[in-house]
């Protein structure tokens, strides 16, 4: 057993030894933490402090033509807990006691929107400002409570426009995967129909960002100097071509039915001048969160409010489009002006079946312009049979039917333009009648159309032909000044030469001021109103109500269209509802050139 | 009386120097904390700093001697403290330290690591004895073990490894070979080694050819063995069969402190914060881990990190440097003392400041293990900087009396 004792030396050496060699490790872990590892870890050290906090850009304003509001955004307040700064029961239970929710919703909806500890988690969204007051007074009794004040899209009331103007809401998880789809984050608002869908990049801008130094808490310490925040770019107004007055109107004549739509275009440059979907609904309840109810009501009503009626509800254009079935006839001279079929006398047989005239009484005869003002079935027939389905639908297809419009609004539908191939699909070949043509010839059986639609093919008619692409952008301001004006898009050229055009334009006069003009009732002084009834046959229901108006006959400015559901005859009630928009539309107009007529005078 | 040109004002110079560094770091470290209290830490540094060179005075004023005379009853006065504290201490953190006089937190196992220093030192230097006797190495474990156990009752695993060390330290210095040591320290190999069968088995092999080497005795070797094949074979055993949460438990018994926030936060944090200082640092009062409360415990355990991200490389070589001429002045104090006692106490002394401070800087280094060791002179606590003064009290006047016997 080795006893000896260690020389001092050999002591003094191994201590010595141990000592240089732990401060040797030292040094080792100091230059790979500070030499070699030095860029990870100040890099690490930078991210750590610093958050990336996101600067909202203020949503672009839509406005009328005459620059009035349609759509702006409201300052909000969004009511938040802190979980870190929350005091166990005091918190929760006198908040659940304000804003008059549960307890355990409250907590519930904590837990759900928690992202940490540190951060605010939203409890309630649009607060109202008297709760907002209460919280801020009484800060003791809510410790962890916080306030955030939020833009919401509020939308003017009463205009009916969501069927154009859409709405918005977060962003879903698809929209953020979908191609393009370019700056949105968890709870980023992104328009979801309408406009606000179809331009979301206009109006949106673009986010800014700022650079907060946090402690390890997650507070804030204010803006971090080594980085300067990116402002955020604010989106682009929107001037649409709509008219408020004209709106309101339409809701206003829409009220006394159930549904319908109207649909009011400038034939000189496609621009719509207002468009409504009646019931519509508030647009305003998708900026915040919507109760559940109220969505339970909404999606279990049955006049549909949701349904985009004037670009997405589909109905039987009826009589209006007896115009173009004998357009059609006049280009292919199978029949002439003055040329007179067999006469009406309350009906056609045609085979086995015997197809009815509205009128129970007949017409007797008449000329191809007689038989669009009194809008007789018989003539029609014949002249159905004449071009045949193919001939006639091809027609309509050069007169845009069965192709969306192109408006620059999502969900828009194609409509229904049967030609043979069409009913050799849907019942078989050979198995149906060629006196299928013949409710064709009167704008019913399968066809089907869109309001807009039959606005803008009534927009060609009066426009020499021409058809724009219908529109809503009347000019785009950008925050930073530079102003861009869309300008119209001709679309297509109606296959009508310009006499039959003059006498299908002569035929829509004689409507409203002809003797025996269907809508006889709507002549007036004021100026010339031209149009096209019609009475779409329903299967489930009562008859669709339709018109189309046209002012002034002698240069046209206006076209609307109505539909009402329901409702019954053209004549009766679309009709003076076409009037009442065409009348406002008119006024303003008159009484605009009055007074320029008044300074011009008084300049002489 | 003393003649104070004759100190070594080397190691005088040192220490006051890395105290005042440790005040500005502390300074630095609470500037931006919330309560006025916690800015106020350096002045209570200061204050304690004031109290820590008194004692260092009164220290190197009396005769060493009074310390010999007096280490056995110096250190039965501290196990009784260390009962005491038990009893009527007051908690923090799941742990039982500190005797709280108002504001002031008097921990007694700082107290105790002089007490096993100045018993040890004494029982080495008059004991007739050999090196590698059983008895004496029995009576020495068992000195060191009581207080041990009663500090990791507290419970404080870092502080009682302190023991150990010093008693490993003063069994060398008195000339204990180098052989028992590694072997005493086998069983611990044993443990690490038994994480794989055949590392164990080849770790086995040579251990025993070791043995048949060295030859320590056959009650010695007998011991190791048994020893060895408990670490080895035992405990790895026991350990697998237990659930985690009981591991957890085993875990956080001997450290209660560890890793709060999981994941070992604070030692990403540390290194995050040391290596973004860089050779030349951010600057004092721009470290930004340490003023955005990233960094743990930064005036106490953490303190070098806050050096390490302000002052960078540079600074924290100078401080290394400051605690190598301490370290390096202290053995050749050690070697020169004709007193066996004043040698065992300026060895002992230096043991418990290389531990802390080699453990303390490993730790926010990364490669070490959360302890809560403090690091001496720059952390804050004040009964740790009188203790630390006073061992550099007993090393000066070890090394002004080393002629005497």
């Amino acid at each position: 057993m080795p006893q000896s004792t260690l020389s001092l030396k050999y002591r003094q050496a191994t201590v010595l030894f141990i000592v240089l060699g732990l401060l040797l490790v030292i040094l080792g872990g100091l230059v790979k933490l500070q030499i070699l590892n030095y860029r990870e870890l100040a890099e690490q050290s930078e991210n750590n402090r610093i958050r990336v906090q996101p600067l909202v850009a203020g949503r672009g304003v839509v406005y009328d033509r005459e620059g009035r509001i349609i759509i702006d955004n409201r300052p909000s307040f969004t009511v938040s807990v802190v979980a870190s700064e929350a005091v166990r029961d005091t918190t929760i239970s006198n908040l659940a006691a304000l804003i008059g929710l549960d307890t355990s919703v409250v907590q519930k909806r904590l837990r759900k929107n928690l992202v940490n500890r540190y951060q605010p988690a939203p409890i309630m969204r649009d607060v109202p400002f008297e709760i907002v007051a209460v919280i801020e007074e009484q800060a003791g009794r809510f410790p962890g409570v916080s306030i955030q004040m939020e833009e919401v899209r509020r939308y003017t009331p009463g205009l009916g426009s969501e069927c154009f103007t859409g709405h918005v809401g977060e962003v879903s998880k698809e929209e953020r995967r979908r191609e393009g789809a370019v700056g949105y984050r968890l709870g980023s608002i992104i328009g979801k129909k309408g406009l606000e869908k179809h331009h979301d990049a206009l109006l949106r801008g673009r986010e800014g960002t700022a650079y907060i130094e946090v402690t390890a808490s997650g507070q804030s310490r204010g803006p971090y100097e080594g980085k300067a925040p990116t402002p955020a770019v604010a989106g682009a107004d929107l001037v649409l071509t709509i008219d408020n007055d004209l709106q309101r109107e339409c809701v206003a004549a829409l009220g006394e039915y159930c549904c319908g739509a109207i649909v009011a275009m400038d034939p000189r440059s496609g621009e719509i001048l207002a468009m409504t979907s009646y019931p519509g609904f508030d647009a305003n309840i998708f900026s915040t969160v919507i109760p559940e109810s109220l969505w339970q009501s909404i999606m279990q009503d049955t006049t549909h409010p949701l349904l985009n009626r004037p670009i997405s509800g589909l109905y039987p254009p009826a009589s209006t489009t007896k115009l173009l079935t004998i357009g059609a006839a006049l280009e292919e001279g199978m029949i002439s002006a003055n040329t007179a079929l067999k006469p009406c006398y309350g009906g056609y047989q045609f085979g086995n079946r015997y197809f009815r005239c509205w009128l129970p009484g007949g017409h007797g005869s008449l000329n191809a312009v007689g038989a669009i003002e009194q809008s007789c079935d018989v003539y029609l027939y014949q002249v159905g049979l004449k071009l045949g389905i193919d001939l006639l639908s091809q027609y309509f297809d050069k007169c845009g039917f069965g192709h969306v419009t192109g408006v620059a609004l999502p969900g828009e539908e194609d409509g229904l333009n049967p030609n043979s191939e069409y009913y050799d699909k849907r019942y078989g070949k050979k198995k149906w009648s060629r006196g299928l043509v013949l409710n064709n010839a009167i704008g019913q059986g399968e066809i089907l159309v869109t309001p807009l639609q039959l606005a803008q093919f009534f927009c060609g008619l009066v426009n020499d032909g021409i058809v724009y692409r219908p529109r809503l952008i009347k000019s785009i301001q950008f925050p930073e000044g530079q102003q861009v004006i869309p300008s119209r898009q001709t679309v297509r050229k109606l296959p009508f030469s310009s006499g039959t055009l003059e006498l299908l334009l002569e035929a829509l006069r004689l409507v409203v001021e002809g003797e025996h003009g269907t809508a006889r009732g709507l002549k007036n002084n004021l100026y010339s109103l031209g149009g096209k009834t019609g009475t779409a046959e329903n299967p489930h229901g009562d008859n669709h109500s339709l018109f189309v108006g046209v002012a002034p006959m002698e240069r046209p400015e206006i076209v609307v269209c109505a539909v009402v559901e329901n409702a019954g005859h053209g004549s009766e009630v679309a009709a003076p509802i076409v009037k009442r928009i065409i009348d406002i539309y008119m006024t303003k107009k008159l009484s605009l050139e009055s007074v320029a007529d008044l300074s011009h005078a008084e300049g002489d | 009386m003393l003649n104070y040109r004759d100190l070594d004002w080397r190691i005088i110079s040192a220490a006051l120097l890395l105290s005042m560094i440790g005040i500005l770091l502390i300074m630095s470290a609470q500037h931006y904390a919330d309560s006025a209290y916690s800015q106020s830490f350096y002045l209570r540094q200061s204050l304690w700093l004031l109290i820590a060179l008194v004692a260092f005075a009164v220290v190197i004023h009396l005769p060493l001697r009074l310390f010999d005379v007096s280490a056995y009853l110096f250190f039965g006065i501290t196990l009784s403290l260390l009962v005491l504290v038990l009893l009527i201490g007051s908690s923090r953190m799941g742990a039982t330290r500190w005797f709280s006089f108002g504001p002031i937190n008097l921990a007694p196992s700082d107290v105790a690591k002089l007490a096993v220093v100045l018993a040890l030192s004494r029982f080495f230097a008059y004991t007739k004895l050999p090196p590698a006797s059983k008895r004496r190495l029995a009576f020495t474990a068992i000195l060191t073990l009581i207080p041990v156990m009663l500090i990791l009752k507290q419970p404080d695993l870092g502080t009682s490894l302190v023991f150990w060390i010093i008693l490993f330290a003063l069994w060398f210095w008195s000339g204990l070979s180098p052989v028992y040591l590694i072997l005493i320290l086998s069983p611990l190999v044993s443990l690490v080694a038994a994480s794989h069968w055949l590392a164990w088995v080849l770790y086995f092999a040579v251990l025993l050819s070791f043995l048949f080497l060295s030859r320590p005795g056959m009650l010695f070797s007998v011991l190791v063995v048994v020893t060895n094949l408990a670490f080895g074979v035992i405990t790895p055993y026991i350990w697998n069969r237990m659930a985690d949460y009981q591991k957890l438990r085993m875990l956080t018994f001997l450290d209660p402190g560890r890793d709060p926030r999981g994941a070992g936060y604070q030692i990403i944090q540390s290194k995050i914060a040391i290596g973004s200082g860089g050779v030349w640092g951010k600057g004092l009062l721009s470290g930004s881990q340490t003023h955005l409360d990233f960094l743990p415990e930064r005036h106490t355990d953490f303190i070098f990190s806050v050096l390490g991200e302000e002052f960078g490389l540079w600074g924290s070589l100078l401080v290394i440097m400051l605690f190598g001429l301490i370290f390096y002045r202290a053995i050749r104090i050690a070697t020169r003392c004709r007193s066996r006692f004043a040698s065992n106490v300026v060895v002992g002394a230096a043991a418990v400041l290389l531990f802390q401070f080699f453990v303390n800087i490993g730790m926010t280094l990364g490669f070490m293990p959360v302890t809560g060791l403090a690091l001496p002179f720059l952390s804050y606590g004040g009964t740790s900087l009188v203790l630390t003064w006073t061992l550099i009290g007993l090393i000066v006047s070890a090394d002004y009396r080393w002629q005497e016997y």
